[in-house]
């Protein structure tokens, strides 16, 4: 049996501990790689930069804890920021399986922040419908959500003075990780109720949501752990995504190279099969 | 650190290396954590909507604040469970009358003005831009998504794609041409999702791996470290009863 045909056949266990010790490696020994800002990301960042404080800022988390370690370092950049400008925060999920972690992300900021429940910012959690919700939201707000997610009426909480449905607020954004998620709010949201959105999504969804970019339907991308890497570069405060870039880096040169090897071998092969 | 922090990481660092597991060859621990995630997963998800639908947003408004008019979808609600009695089940066809009319009607006016006129009006943009003191100007700058040389990619992607999906005509001559610059734009597509895709799954690697890592702390009592041991000992001995046990009689 030839090099070519040995390596074409090889236990696909050795590619997964290939992979598992290139993310494993950076990951102890970090070698911290330059991080570039992108344009829609950055986007995203300036808009919330250029909010005068007591801004509505609503984030909406709609994700559950499969899609945490994409999602979670952006929700947690996110709201930072948004903390540090004083705006007022009010965050939802249009995930049920999303409730929990959502309100440990809120909680979790906020106490490191300094942020008071219902003055800074609430957490109305769930509600049932999906994109109608939405709707919902842009004709009253009180009726889709009478309680917040600790049980407290959301009429006369301080932090939604002035704001009676979606056209009192000032910025969204969602982090979807799927459906209802980015685009819901862009067609049942910002199209109806015309407020300014940008959204973060998974890896996955990025190419799926360029075009609603471009064409300006959304000001702004946050684009999987890469660009929750950007975000927390760019308000100085390194978390796990940036942690997470050299592991990153890593294994995709890993896969480049393997699927260079791959080919290499696959036409070495060929020849050798064609010849014989 | 709590004593719910520690257990919560021994149930973390467990789970995710029994799954883990699942890397060398299929076993019973893997499955022991999937059907835990699937069973978790779905009673949490009942949990919620018992607690926020049935509780808060039904039971409470109608017996504490006396609002009856909840009883109206309520009721269609409770129509679409007239599916269980046949006698009765062509009622739980207006509750989904009502499901389905109230949502093509919300849903198809908002995706054709988001998704095919918005997407149009983006696709035949003007090539050239009017500069105040210098006239009509055509850019050429690639990096820049409204320039004048992306509006013509963008066109050409857009029809070639369309019309390589277009079987009416056959694609000879000129249209193997179009036909296949629509591939080229497909392909492009694809190699950009599936880089997308790579990312993402590499980051629920790194995700999962950066909390063995912490949880390796001796503050949570090292759980990765005894887990890790657990589970490649258990593999051992599941491989090793493997090749003990006799082949299964035909």
């Amino acid at each position: 049996m030839s090099l070519a045909e040995r390596m074409l056949k090889i236990d696909r266990r050795i590619i997964f501990l290939i992979i598992g010790l290139c993310t494993l490696l950076p990951l102890l020994y970090p070698v911290g790689l330059p991080i570039k800002i992108s344009p829609e990301v950055r986007a995203v960042y300036d808009y919330i930069e250029s909010m005068p404080e007591g801004s509505v800022f609503l984030l909406s988390l709609d994700f559950d804890p499969s899609s945490k370690p994409e999602l979670y370092p952006q929700a947690v950049a996110l709201l930072h920021h948004a903390f540090r400008k004083n705006l007022r925060v009010v965050a939802m999920t249009l995930w049920v399986s999303g409730t929990g972690l959502a309100d440990q992300i809120i909680a979790q900021v906020a106490r490191e922040t300094g942020k008071e429940d219902t003055k800074d910012y609430v957490f109305l959690g769930w509600s049932p419908g999906g994109t109608a919700v939405i709707i919902n939201m842009g004709q009253n707000l009180y009726t889709t959500f009478p309680t917040d997610y600790h049980g407290r009426p959301t009429k006369g909480l301080p932090v939604l003075d002035g704001v009676n449905s979606l056209r009192d607020v000032d910025y969204a954004v969602s982090l979807g990780a799927g459906n209802p998620g980015v685009e819901a709010w862009y067609v049942f949201g910002k199209d109806k109720y015309k407020f300014e959105m940008g959204g973060g999504c998974t890896g996955v969804m990025a190419p799926g949501l360029y075009p609603l970019l471009r064409s300006g339907q959304i000001n702004g991308l946050i684009g999987g752990l890469r660009g929750a890497a950007e975000y927390e570069s760019l308000i100085g405060r390194k978390g796990q995504a940036v942690a997470g870039m050299d592991a990153q880096s890593a294994t995709h040169m890993a896969i480049i190279v393997l699927v260079m090897l791959c080919n290499l071998f696959y036409f070495a092969l060929r020849r050798k099969q064609q010849a014989s | 650190m709590s004593v719910e922090s520690i257990i919560g990481a021994w149930v973390a660092t467990g789970l995710t290396l029994f799954i883990f597991s699942f890397l060398y060859r299929d076993n019973p621990l893997f499955k022991l954590a999937e059907h835990l995630y699937v069973g978790v997963s779905v009673g949490y998800t009942i949990v919620k909507t018992y607690d926020t639908v049935l509780v808060h947003l039904i039971w409470k408004p109608i017996v504490e604040n006396h609002e009856w008019t909840l009883l109206i979808p309520v009721f269609i609600g409770m129509l679409m469970l007239a599916r269980y009695v046949p006698k009765v089940s062509w009622l739980s066809r207006y509750a989904f009358a009502f499901i389905v009319g109230v949502g093509a009607g919300l849903a198809i006016p908002r995706t054709i003005s988001s998704f095919i006129l918005k997407q149009v009006e983006d696709t035949v943009r003007p090539l050239v831009a009017l500069v105040p003191g210098e006239g009509a100007v055509f850019t050429w700058d690639l990096l820049n998504p409204a320039s004048g040389v992306n509006t013509i990619i963008i066109l050409i992607g857009v029809t070639s794609v369309l019309f390589y999906f277009f079987f009416s005509v056959e694609h000879t001559g000129p249209g193997k041409a179009v036909a296949r610059t629509g591939i080229f734009f497909l392909m492009i597509a694809f190699g950009a999702a599936f880089g997308y895709t790579v990312m993402a799954r590499m980051s629920l690697l790194i995700g999962r791996l950066t909390d063995l890592i912490g949880y390796a702390d001796g503050s949570y009592g090292r759980p990765t470290l005894w887990l890790l041991l657990l589970t490649v000992g258990a593999l051992v001995l599941l491989s090793r009863r493997v090749k003990s046990e006799p082949p299964p009689e035909r």
